[in-house]
């Protein structure tokens, strides 16, 4: 388990992070989310002993990271933003200086690097030198060097960021296997990405959490406003008529696309769903659709980020 | 200690994996041997002096090129965060950086042991003067060495790592100059005298290079560079907070 309480960065003047707490069962996968210069890799950084908090803790199965930080290291598998590597290595002696670098030696070494190898799909790539690779398999590798130790949790800043569609699939695939015995915290600025592998949630926007939970529980946060999706029988401006007349609506809007059918808005504190119903029975129209919309995990992100950028 | 192997391997690695190495040990041989044999010619003396007396000038050049990518390149290529967050000490980190860095200018060093071999085919050199000469060889590169990799750690462009090792290496030999302590004699009296007492690098290897190694030279070859190398980890840790 992973648990933030209260931390807080800055560097300089600027704030980078601002009281955040947040936690992550054991073997979940917690998705971070947020715009560029959030505050997203401060908070990963801080989780991997990069940086100290200004204030604040960060506890990994009840151990303060800063106070034992190599125990903490050792525990955690990182891949940083961009996936740093070492241009002038071959991708097998890379991988094998980070093992060793993390303590692997003998058997034991061998069989992690065999199956990193294979789980992230660089077998083909061992002989040549990091700075003859795609982005891609820049990427794989970055992933492979922080799962050659078969750590507890595992940190991915953007793990996908700058791979093409099949390899962000294969890298998802991978993520949601391994979250089967890890603890898993990954980045994005990507909603799509986040909800691809996992539906538990933080949004993170000028240092400071403006939303933690599912992805279903952020929506309906975001909704200031219920909109109903309504398809009459009757054409024509009447039924749109009708329907501004109940009382408690705020706008009526065609759908551009399909006939007879309007986006209706009420308050949040108004059911529409009643009225409309007797407005079709008292017109004698065949009321065809009547569903309550919920945001779109965009609309929600957007709405949950609005006015706090920096 | 297995965590200061695995760094040395790696570094070792890196400068023998680009052409840098290969090209550092044969300028440095070309300068240091090519010049040392003209005057040796002239002179006709069968020892080492001239080769060991103009030493620090190329080291002031060779060894900020050597350190300059030691941090700076890591910083660049942003593995600097990877280091950071291995499960090692910062000084086990900076321990094998720093051995690499003596290690491979060791080879350098030893590349010139063809000089010493070719005096005593054709003469009967002092052994224990030229064994003294290369003994103060390694503790004068250690420490600029020492110097390097802590501006090293400053920077993240490798130029600047170059220039201000250079100029930090050349203010611990022009601190033992007759003309540096003048002048600054002039300007604050006994400013000079104190500096060069203190840091003078070129006179205290003067003295081991003849062949008399006094505990105190050693000691102020040694204890500059752990104090450079205790900077260096210190700085590094500072960048968390």
């Amino acid at each position: 388990m992973i648990e933030v309480q209260g931390v807080s960065k800055s560097y300089g003047i600027t704030k980078a992070l601002d009281q955040v707490s947040f936690s992550v069962d054991r073997n979940r996968v917690l998705g971070f989310l947020g715009p560029n210069g959030a505050g997203k890799s401060t908070a990963m950084k801080i989780i991997t002993t990069y940086l100290s908090p200004d204030e604040g803790t960060v506890k990994i199965e009840g151990q303060d990271v800063t106070a034992d930080p190599l125990a903490a290291r050792r525990r955690i598998g990182y891949l940083p933003e961009a996936a740093p590597l070492y241009d002038d290595m071959r991708v097998r002696d890379y991988l094998e200086f980070v093992a060793q670098a993390r303590g692997l030696t003998g058997d034991d070494l061998s069989r992690r690097l065999d199956w990193v190898h294979d789980r992230t799909h660089v077998r083909s790539v061992l002989y040549k030198k990091v700075n003859e690779l795609s982005k891609g398999y820049r990427q794989r590798v970055g992933l492979a060097q922080a799962l050659v130790h078969n750590p507890d949790v595992l940190i991915l800043d953007e793990p996908t960021s700058g791979l093409d569609p099949r390899q962000i699939i294969g890298i998802r695939n991978l993520i949601r296997e391994l979250a089967e015995t890890k603890t898993v915290i990954f980045s994005s600025h990507i909603l799509a990405e986040i909800s691809a592998v996992t539906d538990r949630i933080v949004i993170i926007n000028g240092g400071k959490i403006v939303a933690d939970g599912h992805a279903e529980d952020l929506r309906g946060r975001a909704m200031r406003e219920n909109r109903y999706r309504v398809q009459f029988s009757q054409d024509g401006a009447a039924a749109a008529d009708a329907l501004r007349a109940i009382a408690g609506v705020s706008s009526v809007e065609a759908d551009p696309e399909i006939a007879n059918t309007w986006l209706v808005k009420s308050p949040l504190a108004t059911d529409l769903r009643r009225p409309v119903n007797e407005l079709a029975r008292s017109h004698g129209w065949d009321l065809l659709e009547l569903a309550p919309q919920r945001p779109t995990l965009e609309e929600a992100f957007i709405e949950l980020t609005a006015g706090r950028a920096h | 200690m297995k965590d200061v192997g695995v760094i040395f391997r790696r570094e070792m690695g890196a400068y023998f994996h680009s052409p840098i190495a290969y090209i550092f040990i044969v300028v440095f041989l070309f300068l240091t041997s090519g010049f040392y044999t003209n005057g040796f010619f002239l002179a006709g003396v069968a020892d080492m002096r001239d080769f060991f007396g103009t030493l620090p000038l190329y080291l002031l050049f060779f060894i900020p090129a050597l350190t300059m990518r030691l941090w700076a390149e890591d910083q660049r290529l942003g593995t600097f965060e990877l280091l950071m967050t291995l499960p090692m000490k910062p000084w086990h980190i900076v321990l094998g950086k720093y051995l690499a860095g003596l290690a491979f200018y060791a080879i350098a060093l030893a590349c010139t042991f063809t000089i010493p071999i070719s005096l005593m085919w054709i003469g009967h050199p002092d052994l224990g003067a030229i064994a003294c000469g290369y003994f103060g060889s390694l503790l004068l590169g250690g420490l600029f060495l020492a110097i390097g990799i802590f501006v090293s750690g400053l920077f993240r462009d490798q130029i600047a790592a170059f220039i201000l090792t250079l100029l930090a290496c050349a203010f611990f030999v022009l601190a033992g100059t007759q003309f540096f302590v003048a002048i600054l004699d002039g300007w604050v009296d006994g400013l000079g005298s104190f500096l060069s007492s203190a840091f003078a690098v070129n006179l205290r290897f003067e003295g081991i290079e003849r062949g008399v190694i006094g505990l105190d030279d050693v000691l102020f070859f040694l204890s500059f560079s752990i104090v450079f190398l205790v900077l260096n980890t210190l700085s590094l840790e500072g960048r968390k907070y």
